[in-house]
């Protein structure tokens, strides 16, 4: 059975993810001066982390699917860049969350925050792009260099992102810093269990394209063989 | 085969699971006409795309062997732009290959095909018989090597139909191998050397055409 | 290869310059974004250097689709993209043809938009020009490659405007940030901070776009019927 795998790792994501709520709330010490809010970075991290994990899946599966115009190839790219979009827009909500708390401000130019929201833009376009009434072969090409395109522009966007809010004072300190030896474990278990989480998701959807595609496929001989 | 200019072996191509041809096999020498006939929607245009390397088949292998830029296709379509007039059109394509001709020669092309009196006039305002003059022109601008023609008589006047036919058969003449797709097959037949149909997803050979060397 | 680039880019211009083609509705598209947000403008104010920054480059930004979307579609019209698609050399040279002619136009529309902007929106330049000059060069330039890319995308109608700006717009994004902070300080009357940075940015984007335009655009153009 091809689905097998996705199953156990959807299983295995669920017992993670158990684990993680337990060292999140149990485990890992509540933070000084923010409180229980930091808990969000438990779960901002991880959506961050995979969200772009999924654009690079993008990006990969694009450059295979130019090389060998498998469908299986574009039907990854289209899951990545679903699951990545979702992953992102929500990294974004649990981001302002944290930053409205830690900084006062639902948004500030830090170049993190900006590079995933110009990010968001583009893979929703790419993703209005997917819906277009197209030949099957044309749109799986034109949505893989877009696929392409867009993960080159990521580097360039952070930079500029950068560039951009140094001219301000810094009044917002960056995040992270040092973190307790409990919270860095806490943070990583959530990060790998996550990523459980995610290869299930985007390895499903992937098949569920395919699977759509090839029902489509068996209608249409089907059809033609009545005309 | 040294004089063959095109040859196309095991073609077959599918629009999804729909068949258009399969197991073509042509070989178009040098100095030679062929006419290309079927019905509507037998597969014709497509095969000849495939020969003029817009489109790709599934499966098979297409060899070309002519020049690099001798080949010239006249589709349905007249790669014409509306705002350019006809000299204009022919000196972009002219440019855009690469040609060394100069406007004269351009001028003496339009001449050929009937246009001289038109050459500063906007292919816009042009009818569909004077597009398609200017489209042979383009086509022959190149002295092609493979002539490729989709139904080159569309719109045409009587007059304007000799003046195809002579060229057809000056191009053969030159040594030039030229694939004709015609509905007209009792008129076309005559110039060409071998009439060729294609019919229900196969090609074959429809008979010797009368042509003269 | 040259001949061709130059033979097309000299084609597209004589088209839409001489023969009335979609430069008109670009331009007025810019400048009625220009106009429109001088209507945000208490009377006697002056808009900030950004704000007017940021316009004049927005102005740019939707002009240039249209450019590049009139610029694809004068190959729609009798099918010409197939006789592009047959010229003995590599298809890039449509590509780079229409991103000179795209630029030549931006850069032409950009004439009219910079007094406008100044115009409309009380701006004087009084800052170090050539410094602007050299990012809005660059950031045109960058602009023009990835939009003509793109612009493929709208052949055979696969794609309007609308979803050409919206994959558009956003990769623009560190462009269209460098060319408003310098265009700012350009406004403000003195050298942005960070001006050679910017440069850097816009060079880099340009460098990227044209090795991706150079390898990728000939899967997206001219792609069969």
């Amino acid at each position: 059975m091809r689905g097998s795998w996705t199953m156990v790792c959807a299983l295995l994501a669920a017992l993670a993810l158990g684990v993680c709520q337990w060292l999140v709330y149990v485990y890992a010490p509540v933070e000084r001066s923010m409180g229980l809010v930091q808990k969000i970075f438990y779960l901002h991290l991880p959506l961050a982390w995979w969200g772009l994990a999924s654009f690079f899946v993008v990006f990969a599966a694009s450059i295979a699917y130019l090389r060998s115009r498998r469908p299986w190839w574009d039907q990854l790219a289209r899951a990545g860049a679903e699951v990545g979009l979702l992953l992102a827009i929500l990294a974004l909500v649990s981001g302002a969350v944290w930053a409205r708390h830690s900084w006062g401000v639902w948004w500030t130019w830090d170049p993190r925050l900006t590079t995933t929201l110009v990010m968001c833009f583009v893979y929703a376009g790419y993703l209005a792009l997917r819906g277009l009434e197209l030949p099957e072969q044309r749109k799986g090409t034109i949505c893989a260099v877009v696929g392409i395109v867009a993960f080159l522009d990521v580097p360039l966007v952070f930079v500029s992102a950068r560039l951009w809010r140094s001219i301000h004072p810094a009044v917002f300190a960056a995040e992270g810093g040092g973190l307790e030896p409990e919270m860095r474990l806490t943070a990583l278990v959530c990060v790998a269990s996550f990523g459980l989480l995610w290869l299930a998701l985007t390895a499903l959807r992937a098949r569920q394209l395919a699977v759509a595609a090839h029902i489509a496929h068996l209608l249409m001989s089907r059809h033609e063989q009545d005309a | 085969m040294a004089s063959a200019l095109l040859e196309l072996r095991g073609i077959a191509k599918f629009y999804g699971h729909r068949c258009v041809f399969r197991a073509v096999d042509l070989v178009v020498a040098r100095g030679t006409v062929q006419l290309l006939t079927g019905a509507n929607g037998a597969g014709k245009s497509t095969l000849m795309r495939l020969m003029a390397g817009l489109q790709r088949p599934n499966a098979g292998s297409c060899a070309c062997h002519a020049a690099e830029g001798r080949v010239a296709y006249l589709g349905h379509a007249t790669f014409l732009y509306p705002g350019l007039t006809a000299l204009e059109n022919l000196a972009f394509w002219k440019k855009a290959q690469g040609s060394r001709l100069t406007e004269a020669d351009l001028m003496a092309l339009l001449e050929r095909v009937g246009l001289e009196r038109h050459a500063h006039e906007r292919a816009g305002i042009f009818s569909r018989g004077m597009a398609q003059r200017l489209n042979l022109a383009r086509a022959l601008l190149v002295a092609p090597e493979l002539l490729l023609l989709d139904e080159p008589g569309t719109g045409l006047d009587s007059r304007a139909a000799v003046m195809l036919r002579e060229e057809i058969v000056q191009a053969r003449q030159r040594g030039a191998g030229i694939v004709w797709i015609s509905h007209d097959v009792a008129a076309d037949a005559p110039f060409a050397d071998k009439v060729l149909t294609l019919e229900q997803g196969r090609l074959h050979e429809g008979g010797q055409g009368a042509a003269t060397p | 290869m040259m001949r061709a680039v130059l033979a097309i880019a000299r084609k597209d211009l004589t088209l839409t310059l001489a023969r009335g083609g979609g430069l008109v509705q670009a331009l007025l598209l810019g400048l009625l974004l220009l106009f429109m947000f001088s209507l945000s403008q208490e009377v006697g104010e002056r808009m900030s250097p950004q704000g007017a920054a940021a316009i004049f480059w927005l102005a740019s930004a939707f002009c240039q689709v249209l450019i590049f979307n009139a610029l694809y579609g004068l190959e729609e019209v009798h099918g010409a993209r197939q006789g592009l698609a047959l010229l003995p050399c590599p298809v890039q040279a449509v590509w780079i043809g229409k991103a000179l002619a795209g630029l030549a136009l931006l850069l032409l529309a950009q004439t009219l938009f910079v007094p406008a902007t100044v115009i409309f929106l009380g701006q004087d330049m009084s800052g170090e020009w050539w410094w602007a000059l050299a990012v809005l060069l660059l950031a045109d330039l960058g602009m023009a490659l990835l939009g003509s890319l793109l612009g493929a995308l709208s052949q055979g109608q696969a794609a309007k405007e609308s979803i050409l700006s919206i994959v558009l717009f956003p990769l623009l994004a560190p462009l269209l940030l460098a060319g408003i902070r310098v265009g700012a300080g350009l406004f403000a009357g003195r050298t942005a901070e960070g001006v050679t940075q910017w440069i850097g940015v816009a060079a880099a984007f340009d460098a990227l776009f044209a090795a991706a335009g150079l390898v990728l655009f000939a899967y997206i153009y001219p792609g069969e019927e």
